[in-house]
């Protein structure tokens, strides 16, 4: 091998991986039991992997080098393998894996089963579980605060929020909320959760170190999932087929933006600038502009998409 | 089975919170048909949520709230099973509109959490009507009876688009 080679092997070797691939979404496609591999810049579809079992919870490793996905019908978690883009291993969890969240720099997730009440945590290392932690009704969405210290869990049909510390495995305060917390989403600098209330068609905001309430938006009918951008929340209202934007200083709600049949899973990128949808009932992924407001693309994936998580890379 | 049956009914009825609570995977039905009339006799004809007697599966509709948001509507079958349906949102000028189950027991239509939207839209000189439903299964934990399984939603839920929307066509096309 040359010294020209081997500078460029040690090159790309040291590159940090969100340099080595252009910005993507993994999306889970539940009755298409696939990941639909999209490439933000262009979106368009590099890839499609069968999953099986019904795949909807989605998180990406702490280095972004392989995504997590849930398929509940199946009790599994699937790791799959961003650089190859296939399924690398499998394991049996339990009756009903639903939502999952990744540590921020560590290789651990959280898995929250639907039917038994609990928090499950891997070591992803060895692809194991290694402690279990019980939470309330039907634990949905979880997040973890960026400094890797909380994980939080929405837990359905308790209508709570369970704080749980990361480093003891215990539920250090349970947070009441609207009703029905589905999706939940943690701010970027930790301080604030945001819950998307099903039941009570409104988004509640907690104060993650006071553990109080400190808001209510109301939304519009069936809401699934919270992203923010530039000071407003953004809302998948389900059932209304919109998406509802909020300021996130005053909750008062701001616009309603036609979006497509049962939005979804919703994450903003990296700068805020634009979010990007999973529209159930239409197969598609929308790319929304944070500032105008506009839907700026659409892009074909697989059947019935949720991309229940943080799907971006 | 019949065993199996009867406690899965059992806890239907026990559980106060399962009209919220459902299976793990939501399903899909999206029927189409186009019928050779221009949308607004289409429309004439579906475009009232307290009148669903375009529909042969229902005997009888009977309501509250005409065309508002919010509207209610109980369907009769000719089985004397009902349905109460809510409506959610109401466009003439885009001849559409959707509605939700409010109440119905699996053993009528296997299926919880139902939410539907109806359409006509253009098609030249003619019409098309979509007719797309969102549900999860009747059966809300794991490992579901058969009539309470994922494919019995969707079987159910496609007869009824089907049915409908073949004696919406009849009608409409031999002259309202």
């Amino acid at each position: 091998m040359s010294r020209f080679s081997i500078f460029v092997v040690a090159a790309l070797v040291f590159l940090p991986p969100q340099h080595a691939r252009a910005a993507e979404a993994v999306i889970t496609n539940q009755l298409g039991d696939s990941v639909s591999i999209l490439n933000t810049a262009t979106m368009t579809v590099a890839a499609e992997i069968k999953i099986g079992g019904k795949p909807a919870g989605v998180a990406l490793s702490y280095d972004k080098s392989h995504a997590y996905v849930t398929a509940p019908d199946s009790g599994e978690l699937a790791e799959v393998d961003l650089k190859q883009n296939v399924v690398a291993r499998r394991i049996k969890l339990g009756s009903g894996p639903l939502g999952v969240a990744a540590h921020p720099t560590k290789p651990e997730v959280y898995v929250a089963d639907w039917y038994v009440h609990k928090i499950i945590v891997i070591d992803t290392v060895a692809l194991k579980p290694v402690a279990e932690v019980s939470v309330g009704q039907s634990p949905s969405g979880l997040a973890v605060t960026p400094d890797g210290k909380l994980l939080l869990s929405a837990d359905r049909d308790s209508n709570a929020v369970s704080i749980i510390d990361i480093e003891t495995r215990t539920v250090t305060a349970t947070v009441p909320v609207g009703e029905r917390p589905f999706g939940l989403t943690v701010d970027r600098t930790g301080h604030r959760a945001y819950t998307a209330n099903v039941g009570s068609n409104d988004v509640t905001v907690v104060d993650i170190a006071s553990r109080a309430v400190v808001g209510t938006a109301t939304v519009g009918r069936r809401p699934y999932a919270v992203a923010l951008a530039q000071g407003r929340a953004f809302v998948t209202d389900q059932n209304a087929g919109t998406i509802s934007v909020f300021d996130t200083a005053s909750f008062k709600l701001t616009d309603t933006i036609e979006a497509c049949d049962h939005p979804e899973g919703i994450q903003a990128n990296a700068y805020e600038s634009a979010l990007f949808i999973a529209c159930w009932g239409d197969d598609v992924v929308l790319r929304l502009d944070a500032a105008t407001l506009e839907i700026t693309a659409r892009a074909n994936v697989g059947g019935g998409p949720r991309a229940f998580g943080r799907f971006l890379r | 089975m019949l065993k199996r049956m009867a406690l899965a009914i059992l806890l239907l009825g026990l559980a106060p919170t399962l009209t919220v609570a459902h299976g793990p995977t939501r399903q899909k039905v999206t029927e189409t048909i186009e019928i050779n009339a221009p949308p607004e006799k289409v429309w004439a004809v579906i475009g009232n949520f307290q009148d669903m007697s375009w529909h042969p599966a229902f005997t009888k509709t009977e309501g509250t709230g005409a065309n508002d948001q919010g509207a209610t509507r109980k369907l009769t079958l000719a089985s004397g099973a009902t349905i109460d349906e809510v409506l959610t949102v109401f466009n003439a000028e885009g001849r559409t509109y959707s509605y939700e189950i409010s109440k119905v027991d699996v053993k009528v239509v296997p299926v919880t959490n139902y939410s539907s939207r109806i359409s006509v839209t253009s098609a030249g000189d003619k019409s098309t009507v979509e007719w797309r439903g969102a549900f999860y299964r009747g059966y809300v934990n794991n490992d579901p009876p058969p009539e309470l399984s994922d494919e019995a939603a969707v079987k159910a839920i496609t007869g009824v688009y089907k049915d409908g929307l073949a004696a919406l066509k009849k009608k409409v096309e031999a002259g309202g």
